[in-house]
């Protein structure tokens, strides 16, 4: 592809590879990407367990985002720490509000949630413009793209070491993996979750509550895509822009949850593969001068590569 | 002030028809697709790589006949590939669907923009409207003449396609393998021949649409400009319950109060973003609330989303 659009080819691999760690600012978006991804990403497991693709990850990502401004907006008068935990609960809340109208479509109505949730996508970017252009715009934006005010220093998640760019939310990803991980892995609810995203009927007549199953992996996966923008506002980006709006990380994040199988490791590890490779495409695309956009392209190419090893291991072991 | 209720009414009616087609070519792409039992996902991507080089091709040649011919090729091309990856290699269909997209989302503006680096957009020759001297003709004119011949194509491909799914042997194959792919195999149906071919005939004629994108809708390419139109047709073919008559209602409704909230917008004479985009919203709530009226009864083909192996 490179080659195609006129890139040299040793130029393009080193930075794939070698660029994320040897360049400047290189590990800190890993980690940024990491967090995205798998905050994100452990969402969309879970309510694939039960049978529920969560197409809209993309979408409770930017409600969260706005959240963090609306809070921050409307909320002003509270002080400092209760803010601050306020801005982060309430792009969580925003997350679930959002993912509740599909919820609720699915549960109620039989309504697909794959199409609703790609639908809502689409109404989360006009609403996030309607709020950027209104409601929480920086009065600085005078031509040009509205965006918001830049958060000041005590509403960052700080470093965890200062000087170095890894932050306090790769720990609370982590751990917040690890709750999950105990919640459900470690209990009934596993079995529950997965007999009704195997077969409804079975989940039926073992009792299993399939609304509240439902209900509480689509609850969770769309407070953790709006706890996944608070990390990247507060913990990266300080300010919303349209830019953070047509990123696709959502969609990235299916991706982790697919290859990493559903599972909280293999989410965690598929994310952190995600983050490495965006970031060395990135780099690669721009050290062959190569729109960035070919990344959406290799993480395509990837997630079929990854799709087409599955299919060829089971291939050999089936026969 | 006085209002031209009729030429608003004509405005609103135009746009209507102008924008439908793009939905319908696709609608009934995916539809026949999915009734086959498969869901191809990728239909932005698909329809984002036939803009592109429907744009280029125009550009070259200067005939919107000869871009649409090989923007369908192109469609056909990566719409051959997803049928490959679902179907013979067995892939997770909204997975690899969903590749398909992320593929078609970065390489169509990396190719536009290795073709044209000064990122300024050529000139697009788009194909005649119906009567040239369509103003002459109050009201009808703008409504009917204005629209290339593409948009009286899309309504007769939707009743070719209801007629093929329901009258023709090989749409009644299609339907077979959708439904129950075990019992069509038993009858010596080649499911996996038949799901591709009707992945196939899905590509093509998202092939159409994105040709069709040019010149009606936003002019020009930049990244992501199809903007989740294309997924749109997913939602609109699950509120149609996969019926080509119903998909056709919902594209014109879907797009009526699209035009309309438009219309409002402009005469409203506020060129603000923030009531323009909080009405932008109108149609895809307005098709949300469809979905629990109309998406109950909705009857998914059985065996959609599963892929099919012999024995």
């Amino acid at each position: 592809m490179v080659v195609l659009a006129g890139g040299n080819i040793e130029v393009a691999l080193s930075s794939l590879f070698l660029n994320p760690i040897t360049l400047g600012g290189g590990i800190q978006q890993i980690f940024v990407r990491f967090v995205l991804f798998y905050t994100m990403g452990i969402g969309v497991g879970l309510a694939l367990k039960a049978g529920l693709w969560n197409i809209g990850a993309q979408g409770q990502l930017l409600i969260g985002m706005v959240m963090v401004f609306v809070v921050y907006t409307f909320l002003a008068s509270l002080p400092w720490p209760v803010l601050y935990v306020a801005m982060i609960l309430g792009a969580a809340l925003g997350g679930l509000l959002w993912i509740a109208v599909p919820t609720i479509l699915r549960v109620k109505f039989g309504a697909n949630e794959i199409v609703v949730t790609i639908l809502l996508n689409v109404v989360a970017i006009n609403f996030a413009f309607y709020m950027l252009s209104g409601p929480i715009k920086s009065s600085g934006t005078a031509l040009g793209f509205p965006h918001s005010v830049e958060l000041p220093a005590q509403f960052k998640i700080p470093n965890i070491i200062s000087g170095v760019p890894i932050t306090y939310a790769v720990p609370a990803a982590i751990v917040l993996g690890i709750i999950l991980y105990l919640l459900v892995e470690r209990t009934s609810f596993r079995v529950r979750a997965n007999t009704v995203g195997e077969s409804t009927e079975t989940a039926r007549y073992a009792g299993i509550s399939i609304p509240r199953v439902m209900t509480i992996t689509m609850l969770a996966a769309g407070a953790l895509a709006g706890l996944a923008g608070a990390t990247y506002l507060m913990g990266y980006r300080y300010e919303l822009d349209i830019g953070s709006f047509s990123t696709n990380y959502g969609l990235v994040a299916i991706i982790c949850a697919l290859v990493g199988r559903k599972h909280m490791l293999g989410i965690g590890l598929a994310s952190f593969f995600f983050a490495y490779m965006t970031i060395g495409a990135e780099s690669m695309a721009l050290s062959a001068n190569v729109p960035t956009s070919v990344v959406f392209a290799m993480e395509g190419i990837m997630m079929l590569g990854i799709l087409l090893g599955t299919y060829l291991t089971e291939r050999r072991f089936a026969a | 002030m006085t209002i031209a209720v009729g030429d608003i009414l004509a405005g609103i009616f135009s746009t209507t028809l102008t924008l439908s087609p793009f939905y319908l070519f696709a609608g009934m792409g995916e539809i026949v697709s999915e009734q086959s039992g498969v869901a191809n996902m990728g239909l932005e991507g698909i329809m984002l790589m036939s803009l592109m080089s429907t744009l280029i091709v125009d550009y070259i040649t200067g005939n919107p006949w000869i871009a649409l011919l090989v923007a369908v090729g192109v469609a056909g091309v990566v719409g051959a590939f997803f049928g490959l990856a679902a179907i013979r290699v067995r892939m997770d269909q909204i997975a690899s669907g969903l590749a398909i997209y992320l593929i078609g989302l970065g390489l169509s503006f990396v190719f536009f923009t290795t073709a044209y680096p000064s990122g300024l957009t050529p000139n697009y020759i788009a194909l005649p409207p119906i009567l040239e001297n369509w103003n002459t003709i109050p009201y009808l004119g703008v409504v009917l003449l204005k629209q290339n011949i593409l948009a009286y194509v899309s309504i007769i491909f939707v009743v070719a396609t209801a007629f093929f799914l329901s009258r023709t042997s090989l749409g009644l194959r299609v339907r077979a393998v959708g439904e129950n792919p075990k019992a069509a195999d038993n009858m010596g149906v080649n499911v996996n021949k038949v799901r591709f071919l009707a992945t196939l005939f899905g590509a093509l004629m998202f092939g159409i649409s994105g040709s069709y994108f040019a010149g009606n809708f936003v002019p020009g390419f930049q990244f992501d400009v199809i903007a989740g139109r294309g997924f749109i047709v997913l939602a609109m073919i699950y509120f149609a319950n996969w019926k080509p008559y119903r998909a056709l209602f919902a594209a014109l409704s879907f797009n009526l109060v699209y035009a309309a909230q438009n219309e409002y917008v402009s005469l409203s004479g506020s060129g603000v973003a923030s009531v323009s985009t909080l009405f932008n919203m109108l149609p895809y709530v307005f098709l949300l609330a469809l979905i629990p009226i109309f998406g109950r009864k909705a009857r998914v083909p059985k065996f959609l989303l599963k892929p099919y192996r012999k024995g």
